[in-house]
């Protein structure tokens, strides 16, 4: 388990010229170490500029990176080891895929840790596991793949290195609702049985609904909330009131309270409304 | 980082440079490559350098970029200065140590040499690349180039293949920024080892951008063919170019430098004022 702490961070775009653009304000937050943490945000908000931060792709103008209490900036040389610690999948991660064959693009990461080869080996087929990639796969291009599954590869690419905390930008972006499921299924299991932290990148409040233990909202390159997932959702009004929202579901039982109906207020994933739905009617089958 | 490299910079503006045609300005660099080879006396030079001083008001650019222009070519103009310093013989010997002699008449040759080719330099990119957009010079050179359609070649092909080419620069440097980025999440290192090894460490970004590129391409040549674009026959411009008084102006001055710098070579003809 890894901890990551940001303190008093900002970033500027293009610093001392005409162009300035501030992306992060003073910045301060810690991600809560082994859970699913949802980073949600309207567009230009600073999201993929925090987690470019993160794993030392940017280095901040002001501030530091904590990771495990040490700056991760204290020796710039080595900043490829921490890239190593915390690992980060970009947004539409299938166009980085290079090598003949699937099995050498995951063993990319791996192998740039300059690790041996078994235990490279064992790391592909067990990130390969999370990410739902059968062995029938390893030795094709990954250029044959289709696009779910050549993102599934580029993830796997990442989890093989085995980082204490994964990042991951917009991990579902442009898939059909069972390629979305498949990947952020396959993440959560990955978290659960290893206790890595994840922080995933979304602009589906369903997807965060029923992935996320906790959700950091930014806005204005600033951090806007922090909290559970329940206790975030609870509260929209704030969130629409800064271009976001909750899930539909949130809205259709909040609709059916207005309606008189006997049902809870505060209701995010589908499978908690059921649940619901079903107890509110056998309650009103057991009053008549 | 591969974001600060700059290609054919293009600074938007209303300056009267601005707006003259593309054509003219074609033109007009050509004319004024000729009046700098010209030019050979004291006082040519003197006027070559005040027209690109002129040049440089007129334009209203901001005078850093434009001086930054000249950064790339350093070699070129400290190598010339240094083989006219110690190659140029004359009468008036000022060092003379072993086989080293400089003499009077090629300090001053260097010092022509250099101020011809910054003033090549400064000048075209004044008239041509800071002034001009691309699609505003692809549409120049298409409709130079017209004529050489009667002998059957592809002259608004090319010059679609070179506004595409242009276009999607800027496309390209942001895709190579990313994909080096995420590869450097994988523990890529671009930076240390050898030339050899830094060379291997392109491979997993040039192979993905090459993928890329020619996705785009592919996509790029159907969205063409949804919009039913059949090459340059009975095609019309939505931006159709016509010379004003401005530009013959422009025409004028030039050409009469041009010719003022023969007549000076040959009633002028001095090296030193």
């Amino acid at each position: 388990m890894a901890e990551l702490t940001l303190k008093d961070v900002s970033y500027i775009y293009s610093a001392g010229t005409p162009f300035e653009k501030k992306a992060l304000d003073n910045v301060n937050i810690s991600f809560k170490s082994g859970v699913i943490t949802g980073l949600i945000g309207h567009t230009g908000s600073g999201k993929s500029t925090l987690v470019q931060l993160l794993n030392g792709l940017l280095e901040p103008t002001e501030g530091t990176i904590l990771l495990d209490g040490e700056d991760i900036w204290k020796n710039p040389k080595d900043i490829t080891s921490v890239r190593f610690k915390v690992g980060l999948v970009m947004q539409y991660p299938e166009y980085q895929l290079f090598e003949e064959t699937v099995r050498k693009d995951i063993a990319y990461g791996p192998t740039n840790m300059k690790l041996e080869k078994e235990e490279i080996e064992k790391r592909v087929s067990e990130a390969a596991f999370f990410c739902g990639i059968t062995d029938e796969y390893f030795d094709k291009s990954p250029f044959d793949l289709s696009g779910g599954q050549k993102r599934r590869v580029a993830i796997a690419g990442v989890m093989a290195m085995k980082p204490g905390i994964l990042i991951l930008d917009e991990p579902a972006a442009g898939l059909d609702p069972i390629g979305r499921e498949e990947i952020l299924g396959g993440i959560r299991t990955f978290q659960r049985q290893t206790g890595t932290t994840v922080i995933i990148v979304s602009h589906s409040m369903e997807d965060m609904a029923v992935y996320c233990d906790e959700i950091v909202v930014m806005n204005k390159a600033s951090v806007y909330m922090q909290g559970k997932t329940s206790d975030i959702f609870a509260q929209s009004d704030k969130l629409i009131e800064v271009g976001l929202d909750v899930p539909q579901i949130t809205h259709l039982f909040k609709k059916m309270r207005s309606m008189g109906l006997n049902v809870p207020e505060n209701v995010f994933t589908v499978d908690s409304a059921i649940k619901a739905t079903l107890l509110a009617l056998e309650k009103r089958g057991g009053a008549r | 980082m591969i974001r600060d490299i700059t290609l054919g910079q293009f600074f938007p503006g209303n300056s009267v440079i601005h707006r003259l045609d593309p054509r003219m300005k074609i033109i007009l660099t050509v004319v004024f490559i000729v009046f700098i080879f010209l030019a050979e006396s004291a006082v040519s030079y003197a006027l070559m350098f005040l027209a690109v001083v002129l040049l440089l008001i007129i334009s209203k650019l901001p005078l850093k970029p434009v001086l930054r222009g000249i950064k790339p070519i350093m070699f070129i103009i400290v190598f010339t200065a240094v083989i006219n310093i110690f190659w140029t013989k004359g009468d008036h010997l000022l060092v003379e140590w072993k086989f080293i002699h400089i003499y009077a008449e090629g300090l001053l040759f260097a010092f022509y040499m250099v101020l011809r080719i910054v003033c090549l330099i400064t000048g075209t990119s004044i008239l041509l690349t800071y002034t001009t957009s691309p699609i505003n010079l692809t549409d120049g050179i298409e409709q130079l180039l017209a004529p050489l359609k009667k002998i059957k070649l592809p002259v608004h092909e090319f010059s679609m293949m070179m506004s595409i080419a242009l276009r999607f620069i800027p496309t390209l440097i942001e895709e190579t920024d990313k994909i080096m980025n995420a590869q450097k999440a994988r523990g890529a290192d671009f930076t240390s080892g050898s030339l050899l090894r830094r060379a291997k460490a392109l491979i997993p970004v040039l192979i993905p951008l090459f993928v890329s590129s020619i996705r785009r391409a592919d996509d790029l040549a159907t969205a063409m063919e949804c919009r039913c674009y059949r090459g340059g026959s009975g095609r019309t411009r939505m931006k159709s170019l016509k010379y004003k008084a401005l530009d013959f102006i422009f025409l004028f001055i030039t050409v009469l430098m041009c010719a003022g710098v023969v007549l000076i070579n040959i009633y002028l003809p001095v090296l030193v004022v």
